[in-house]
């Protein structure tokens, strides 16, 4: 998987590494901002009232 | 085969990063978040107040706070002398991730009735952390801007379970309270990491103090 991304990256190896990290950040971050707190809320921390409101 | 092997491999190594960023993400970043979110709420609400915006209220009037926005300032000084945290109105999910949430068909603060704040125990900024380490004749410090609230914390920490709704009644039965008073009501989650109980700890409202007059004695060191 990770292997077939890496040969379909253009550029010499400097440049797949580059493209690489920035791709890794922009998964991190889709995460954190949009997939992490969507789920978050299906855990348990949040029930922290009597009514379940 | 080698592909295979290879590609599943791939798979449970990405899965744990995964979960390992997830973990970050809820014991480390909504933290980080909901300490900025709860400063700009603090923030907010003394830029309102120092502007003189808002006056002591008539005693008479039934008026509601509105949904979402704080109102006030809670101060524990059991749970650090730095700790204080925003009230907002309503408990809904959005809300509690950027205060304390006000039980919004509970008394007003101050008032005759039960004034009943819900928080988190865990994540976004771990509020009520040291929930169990409230004992009766704590100090639960509250402002509104005109005037200073101090509870007194009379029992708890009381286990209890989720649908026990009756605690945050305007007399809750099991506080021992027995007549129609100024309340307060606490409420977080028990276990710490779990949502199976409730913890409670109730107080009655021991004096009030306009700003003026500056901190009440809870709070000075």
């Amino acid at each position: 998987m990770y292997g077939w991304i890496w040969r379909h990256l253009p550029g010499n190896a400097w440049v797949k590494a580059l493209i690489s990290l920035v791709l890794v950040l922009a998964v991190v971050y889709i995460l954190f901002q949009y997939v992490f707190p969507w789920a978050e809320p299906l855990l348990p921390f949040n029930d922290v009232t009597v009514d379940n409101q | 085969m080698r592909v295979i092997v290879r590609t599943v491999s791939e798979l449970c190594v990405t899965v744990g990063t995964l979960i390992v960023l997830f973990v970050v993400y809820v014991l480390f970043w909504t933290g980080v978040r909901a300490d900025r979110v709860m400063g700009d709420q603090i923030d907010r609400l003394q830029q309102r107040w120092s502007r003189g915006s808002v006056q002591p209220e008539p005693v008479a009037t039934p008026r509601t706070y509105e949904p979402g926005a704080p109102f006030a300032i809670m101060y524990i000084p059991r749970l650090g002398s730095t700790w204080n945290k925003p009230v907002l109105e309503g408990t809904g999910t959005g809300t509690l991730k950027k205060g304390l949430g006000h039980y919004a068909r509970t008394a007003r603060l101050g008032r005759e009735g039960n004034f009943a704040v819900a928080g988190h125990r865990r994540t976004y900024g771990d509020p009520f952390k040291d929930f169990p380490e409230l004992r009766p004749g704590d100090a639960v410090v509250l402002t509104d801007g005109t005037t200073w609230f101090t509870y007194r914390i009379d029992k708890g920490p009381y286990k209890t379970v989720p649908t026990d709704v009756e605690v945050i009644d305007p007399v809750p039965r099991k506080s021992g309270y027995t007549r129609p008073g100024r309340y307060l009501t606490l409420t977080t989650c028990d276990p710490e990491w779990g949502h199976s109980h409730r913890l409670i700890v109730w107080a009655h409202l021991d004096s009030t103090q306009p700003v003026e007059a500056g901190e009440p004695r809870a709070l000075r060191r």
